[in-house]
């Protein structure tokens, strides 16, 4: 536990719980610092962690486990709000006029330019957004502000992905749609719009990935997800920093990688063939 | 006038613009003719085809398709489009769905047929083209005079009255333009109308009733084949079919 990075991330995180965001703990700055006294011991697996540590992120492994959970649900419900509202405010941008146009993209611009924290608070804090009971579960009014928040901000963020998309569709596609009889909406929607959607898969793992780790920033309105609770266990063992943050980051790497690959999947099921002599 | 009359374009002029593309345009057809529209690049052939199916709108004159004015502000505009076939230059083939595909999509989701009745249809067209081994392959699978002839097909599935064909063999390898050319004869034989944007002179001399010269926007000089090739009348006609026959 003694190599320079641990002692680092353990003096940074024992620095850090005394962030408001983090109280509650029992633990003080002076404890962390006291466990990394013996220094010069160098064991070979020293830079994956020590046995004893790894033990005690293996037994709050569902204590993360729930955190992962919440990431993953934030994660999606965001991603789907933001294709539900960002795929249409991208088709307004390339097809729509006048005023829609000009307030779709306004917002757009409003929510790119606004930290995601500041979006947060404001869901939460000042807008106030009450919790939803779906009968089954109810989902806390922390919850909805996040769902919202990263889910508008990804929607500002996947209509700029359509709208390239939309708007890399070569004209004569659409002039052709039109040639045999479509009316706009229907060359849009059939000729147009699945080409589109085959070439947003690359951004749309981008956006994917962004999201997902960007949930993190929910402890910002009180919501303990995957780097939060992490954030928690070292706090009360400050040995076990760079096991806990390896752990997490796991976790991480699999969400991403295994949706990556979904959507690589999607992309290749979806492919248009291609020929030699195009 | 004939009783027979079908399209009559009237001083159709066109501006982009400061820049006037057509001026006062006018020609007649009558059902089952076939007439070639020819001119130098820019002379506002492909526009003056555009117009007739509205995909470039003319801000003066008349075009009366079948008794309808075309350019009325009032015409259902994908009627009037279900009814015209277009040919592309560049083929303009849907790239996400196969040779049947494309063919399918009007009949299906413009006419309401059924997903079999659609695909029946389209495998019909395919063949009339001779492409029935290609139902199933991507445009980019296949070679341009087989992708031009998969857009034939297309707007034949419409069962169109009039054939828009704009410059069909131009982007085309040269020994790829005998097969479009020869699924064109066939249309002719068949007895469509059509109205055609070519540079191919031999085949404009052998199928079409009437040929228009446009230079400059405006009609130079219109009349049958033998009487324009031969025999053309303004010295700008002469001028051009002879630089054409230099580089053939």
């Amino acid at each position: 536990m003694s190599d320079p990075a641990t002692l680092a991330l353990a003096a940074a995180a024992s620095a850090a719980v005394e962030l408001p965001a983090c109280g509650g703990l029992p633990i003080s700055a002076g404890d962390g610092l006291a466990t990394l006294a013996p220094v010069g011991q160098s064991a070979d697996w020293s830079f994956v962690g020590e046995a004893v540590d790894w033990e005690f992120v293996f037994r709050n492994a569902d204590y993360l486990g729930v955190g992962a959970l919440l990431t993953i649900g934030l994660t999606v419900a965001s991603i789907l709000l933001g294709f539900v509202v960002g795929f249409p405010a991208g088709a307004v941008e390339v097809y729509g006029d006048g005023y829609l146009k000009r307030a779709v993209s306004t917002v757009g611009i409003v929510l790119r330019g606004t930290p995601i924290v500041v979006i947060l608070i404001v869901m939460y804090f000042v807008v106030g957004v009450p919790q939803i009971n779906l009968g089954v579960a109810t989902i806390s009014s922390a919850m909805t502000a996040g769902i919202l928040g990263l889910g508008l901000r990804s929607a500002a963020y996947q209509s700029q992905i359509f709208r390239a998309t939309l708007s890399s569709v070569d004209e004569g596609q659409l002039e052709a749609g039109r040639s045999i009889g479509l009316s706009r909406f229907e060359a849009v929607r059939y000729v147009v719009v699945p080409q589109a959607l085959r070439r947003s898969i690359p951004g749309f793992q981008n956006e994917f990935t962004i999201v997902l780790k960007d949930t993190s920033i929910v402890f910002a309105i009180g919501l303990a997800e995957l780097l939060t609770r992490g954030y928690d266990l070292f706090s009360e063992q400050t040995t076990a920093v760079l096991e806990v943050v390896l752990f997490i980051s796991a976790i991480y790497f699999v969400l991403t990688f295994t949706t990556n690959r979904a959507l690589d999947y999607l992309g290749d099921y979806y492919a248009i063939p291609e020929g030699e002599s195009a | 006038m004939s009783d027979d009359e079908f399209l009559r374009v009237s001083d159709v002029s066109k501006w982009y613009g400061e820049e006037k593309v057509l001026e006062e345009v006018s020609f007649e057809m009558d059902r089952g003719d076939v007439t070639v529209l020819i001119g130098p690049s820019g002379s506002g052939k492909s526009t003056m085809l555009r117009c007739v199916n509205r995909l470039a709108e003319a801000q003066e004159g008349s075009i009366l398709l079948d008794g309808e004015e075309v350019l009325s502000p009032d015409l259902d505009v994908d009627e009037l489009r279900r009814e015209v076939g277009m040919v592309f230059q560049g083929f303009n083939l849907f790239a996400h769905l196969t040779a049947v595909g494309n063919v399918a999509l009007g009949p299906r989701r413009v006419l309401g047929l059924s997903e079999t009745a659609a695909r029946e249809r389209a495998e019909a067209q395919l063949e009339r083209v001779g492409l029935g081994e290609q139902f199933d392959s991507y445009p980019a699978e296949l070679s341009g005079g087989q992708q031009q002839r998969v857009g034939i097909a297309r707007a034949l599935a419409m069962e169109p009255k009039l054939m828009l064909f704009d410059e069909p063999t131009s982007a085309l390898d040269p020994e790829l333009i005998g097969e479009v050319l020869e699924v064109m004869h066939g249309l002719v034989d068949e007895g469509m109308t059509m109205l055609v944007v070519t540079h191919e002179m031999s085949f404009a001399r052998e199928v079409a009733d009437e040929i228009v010269f446009l230079d400059d926007g405006r009609v130079v000089e219109r009349g049958p084949p033998e009487q324009l090739f031969d025999h053309p009348e303004e010295e700008r006609t002469g001028r051009f079919l002879e630089r054409i026959a230099s580089h053939d």
